[in-house]
């Protein structure tokens, strides 16, 4: 290895903070035309009904009010394809056709000249529903006499994998078994910007400007969907205000509002208020892993096997909410050596909002579970709780490893990030112990956790349909400055400053002669946007290979413009420079200036022009598992240990945070600053869902979490100052050794600060935490009980 | 039986808006956020809840800071309204802006101005230290960042020790 490039490792300032700071960013509520109406949907208030009619008359009486529709009038637009052949086709279409499946299904809309009219028009119509049975949980939807969400189906099951794996089975022969059944709780992303939709059709070509983190997709499906040419549809993702999985599904409005702009011939805006999104964005989770060990007397894992049992909410959601519970499986083991798995999975479909991606996609659901059941097997085994973990931990050995899932581990730090957390946990809970000693009613404990995750993952397991290549497109200006674009597209994580400091360092240019472009399907080259933590790997990728490209051609324009030989030139500071000739140079302005104008000065085999395009597909990921479910899913996978020191007050059940932990290893760091930003906002989202968010819903599959009273986001006095450890393990196989860094934070919090609050009650004799949210009411029963864990509701 | 009146459907609304005084007929029934977003223009102003819950819209009024999604426009009459566009310089960025900037007190960046407009109507010397930083700041939500580079970038920008 030569020396460390300049601009990787470095904190520079973010590009897109100016205009973020002085309210000059443009989300999508701030794209205004012409003309421009608002919409507003209908949606359903009960959770399983027929629908018998719409009268939308009387709505359309409102002066002003532009239309409105229900699907009957959408007979040009065709349903979401399903791609997926393991799953039953669900067919989804913009607004609801016959049937509604959950409270939030867009049944009809209104469009007017202002949002306020558009709703006063909605309120005047008249549906008529035909009320059916609803189908709340999972046992409901599976029992033998269970009303059916879709009519054509034998019964609710969406999807069904099981896996009978004869290898893991027999490991169970003869040896101590540890089981248990892990809850993780219905919850979502919640991004602060809401989803939104903007659509104009002019000129025989469609404009959609949406909050999303996949333009490209979004274009793709809408040329699905509606009768128009991929070409003709340009598809905008401005500034995104968050994104977190929620805006990587498409969703019906996305149709919906297009299809407004085309029909109408007037540009038509909606943006989705506070309770329409926590209705009807997709919420997550809400996976029961259902799992049995085989351990040996010296608490060493032998195989794991169970089944993954989804409550998918009414499936109506691409791409597929039940995509989480194989990655759930994919990740079982974690950092474990443990040989062999056999978890199948079951995703059923019920009357609630639709599950889809979150952050973490599975990995957080498998992380509760496994880490749960090592703490049960310690203390069955009456082994300590780190001990165990160091007699199951992968070492550099064991590396590259092959988990029982087909994951290829290839590089990491899992042992040494495990005891760097173990000791300043420890360390930390000592300091804790000193200060709190005199208040009878805190008690305090703390617990440390491992995981992997895979980075950079396939989407044709996700999707049924795109597969994991990323592309760029780098253009050299006659002043030497470059134009890079991209297909990832950003929704807050700082991808355009990574980017730009990957291009400068990848030209030998400063970072202002760099202009990343992302999220427009017009300007930048196909991609799969972002998620899964794939960006800076793919995106990486691509852009290394299109610098190369222009590099080759760029350097033989500067070694006939000196006369030298292109073997002899090397790139820095700029500048084209002569080996051995000091002094000797020609910059990227001259270059790009001959090769775009005056071209009478190229060499005679070189073609005008400095622009170069590339694609990068990550080697070694796999599409599609083997008969046990078995394979490499992702190009790379990082490893991190979390550890958590928590107070419970005995009398109130109130559990604060009081310290956090984290040993990151995600490979060479870009930007430090960027890496710690998302572990940590990861971390503070995972507290959540450990202790205050869950989407609650009554027995009748009624929401009662529909404003942020009664969906509680953590705030600056839940989130403790955490610890971050780097440690840097590049990933041999992938760009600049970078692994993705988004979704790491928020898969630890929930089994370390479960394990935390056990250790903390160790003394009152409490039972297992299976469940999360672990809220206060379930805190005190479990003091007050001494053990089971109750959830009121 | 004297008729019912129609309800008044649109006000004449008067105020000054980052300094420069604004007249201008408004829906009775629209809310500040929307007045200014809308009518001025302002989208620097962000609404993510409607609800008063979430601190995106924070604007101040009269100097104090304000859920603007629930306070209707015509309430501001005769008031001296502020938002993160009047806040910020000319050129470059506040020292308030500068510190979320140099400490990544901001990532997507979508309740960031709701942030500052409540930092900015509040009297530093009353929030000596970061506990107290996090009490004033416990109404504003941020989905992205976990608050630790904005809490650090307060502490920064008023000279507090961490």
């Amino acid at each position: 290895m030569t020396s460390r490039p300049s601009h990787i490792g470095a904190n520079v300032a973010r590009v897109e903070d100016d205009r973020l700071l002085s309210g000059g960013a443009r989300f999508v509520a701030d794209v205004s035309l012409p003309g421009m109406l608002e919409a507003a949907f209908y949606r359903s208030p009960l959770p399983h009904a027929l629908i018998e009619a719409v009268d939308t008359d009387e709505a359309l009486q409102v002066s002003g009010v532009a239309g409105a529709f229900t699907a009957e009038d959408m007979t040009d637009v065709s349903p979401f394809p399903d791609f997926d052949q393991r799953a039953r086709p669900v067919a989804i279409f913009p607004l609801a056709r016959d049937k509604v499946r959950y409270v939030g299904a867009p049944i009809a809309v209104v469009v007017a000249p202002d949002r306020y009219e558009a709703e006063d028009a909605r309120d005047l119509l008249t549906v008529d529903l035909e009320p059916l049975d609803p189908v709340v949980s999972v046992d409901e939807a599976l029992a033998a006499d269970a009303p059916l969400l879709f009519g054509e189906w034998p019964d609710n099951i969406v999807i069904e994998a099981p896996v009978a794996n004869p290898e893991a089975m027999a490991e169970f022969e003869g040896r101590v078994t540890v089981s248990g059944r892990y809850e993780v709780g219905r919850h979502a992303g919640v991004p602060m910007e809401t989803r939104g939709v903007a659509a104009e059709y002019r000129d025989g070509r469609l404009t959609v400007w949406t909050s999303t983190q996949f333009p490209h997709i979004a274009r793709t499906m809408l040329s699905y969907c509606l009768p128009l040419d991929e070409t003709d549809i340009r598809v905008i993702a401005p500034d995104v205000g968050g994104g977190f999985g929620v805006k990587a599904e498409f969703y019906p409005e996305e149709v919906t509002i297009p299809w407004l702009a085309m029909r109408l011939g007037r540009p038509v805006r909606w943006i989705e208020d506070r309770r329409e999104h926590l209705i009807a964005a997709c919420h997550a989770r809400d996976l029961v892993l259902d799992l049995e060990a085989a351990v040996d007397g010296d608490g060493r894992f032998r195989a794991v096997r169970g089944m993954a049992i989804q409550d998918l909410g009414s499936a109506e959601m691409y791409p597929y909410g039940f995509s989480p519970a194989f990655t759930a499986v994919g990740h079982i083991t974690g950092p474990y050596r443990i040989p062999h798995q056999s978890v199948g999975v079951i995703a059923v479909a019920t009357n609630k909002t639709p599950c889809g991606a979150y952050r973490g996609f599975g990995i957080p659901e498998a992380a509760f579970a496994m880490e749960r059941l090592m703490d049960k097997a310690a203390d069955h085994l009456g082994i300590d709780r780190r001990q165990i973990r160091r007699r199951n931990l992968i070492g550099p050995d064991d590396l590259p490893y092959t988990t029982s899932a087909g994951a290829i581990v290839d590089s990491g730090s899992h042992r040494e990030a495990f005891e760097e957390t173990v000791r300043l946990t420890s360390e930390r809970l000592d300091r804790w112990r000193a200060r709190l000693a005199d208040d009878p009613h805190v008690r305090l404990g703390s617990g440390v956790v491992n995981y992997i995750e895979g980075v950079t993952p396939t989407y044709y397991f996700t999707s049924g349909h795109w597969t994991s290549f990323d592309s760029c497109t780098i253009r050299m200006n006659p002043d030497g400055t470059a134009l890079v674009s991209v297909g990832v597209s950003t929704s807050g994580q700082g991808l355009e400053s990574m980017l730009t400091s990957l291009a400068a360092e990848a030209l030998g240019v400063r970072r202002d002669q760099v202009r990343v472009v992302m999220g427009d399907t017009d300007r930048t080259p196909y991609g799969l946007g972002s998620w899964g933590s794939r960006s800076t790997n793919v995106a990486s990728g691509a852009l290394r290979e299109a610098s190369s490209l222009l590099l080759e051609k760029a350097t033989r324009i500067a070694a006939h413009l000196m006369e030298a030989s292109p073997d002899d030139i090397e790139v820095y500071g700029g500048r084209f420079n002569v080996r051995g000739s000091p002094g000797m140079s020609v910059t990227w302005q001259q270059v790009a200036t001959t090769a775009n104008i005056r071209t009478i000065d190229l060499p005679e085999d070189v073609k005008p022009g400095l622009e170069a395009a590339a694609t990068y597909d990550p080697p070694g990921i796999e599409h599609n598992p083997d008969q046990y479910g078995r394979l490499n899913s992702s190009a790379t996978y990082t490893n991190a240990s979390h550890g958590a020191v928590v107070s419970v007050d005995v009398g109130t059940g109130k559990v604060r945070v009081l310290d956090y932990i984290v040993g990151h290893d995600c490979g060479t760091v870009i930007n430090p600053q960027i890496v710690r930003g998302q572990v940590v906002g990861g971390i503070a989202q995972g507290i959540g869902g450990a202790l205050l968010e869950k989407l609650h819903y009554d027995e009748w599959g009624n929401p009662l979490s529909t404003s942020f009273l009664d969906y509680h986001l953590p705030t600056t006095t839940e989130i403790p100052n955490m610890v971050v450890r780097h440690f840097e393990s590049p990933a041999p196989a992938m760009p600049w050794g970078a692994k993705g860094a988004g979704e790491a934070g928020i898969i630890g919090p929930a089994p370390a600060i479960a394990a935390a609050i056990e250790e903390a009650l160790s003394d009152l004799g409490v039972a297992e935490i299976t469940r999360t949210p672990i809220t206060a009411p379930d805190v005190l029963s479990l003091v007050f009980s001494g053990g089971g864990q109750e959830h009121p509701g | 039986m004297k008729p019912v009146p129609e309800p008044t459907r649109r006000l004449p609304l008067s105020m000054t808006v980052n300094g420069r005084p604004i007249e201008l007929m408004v829906d009775a029934r629209k809310l500040l956020a929307d007045v200014l977003r809308e009518d001025l223009g302002l989208t620097g102003t962000h609404i993510g809840c409607e609800q008063g819950v979430c601190g995106a819209c924070t604007v101040l009024v009269d100097g104090r800071p304000v859920r603007s999604c629930i306070m209707l426009g015509v309430q501001a009459d005769g008031c001296d309204v502020t938002t993160v566009e009047g806040i910020t310089p000319r050129e470059g960025l506040n020292p308030m802006q500068q510190a979320f900037k140099d400490h990544h007190g901001l990532q997507c960046g979508f309740c960031t101005p709701g942030f500052l407009m409540t930092l900015a109507g509040v009297t530093p010397q009353e929030f000596p230290d970061e506990e107290s930083i996090r009490e004033l700041l416990s109404g504003n939500l941020c989905r992205c960042t976990g608050y630790e580079g904005i809490v650090v970038a307060v502490m920064a920008a008023w000279g507090r020790d961490r």
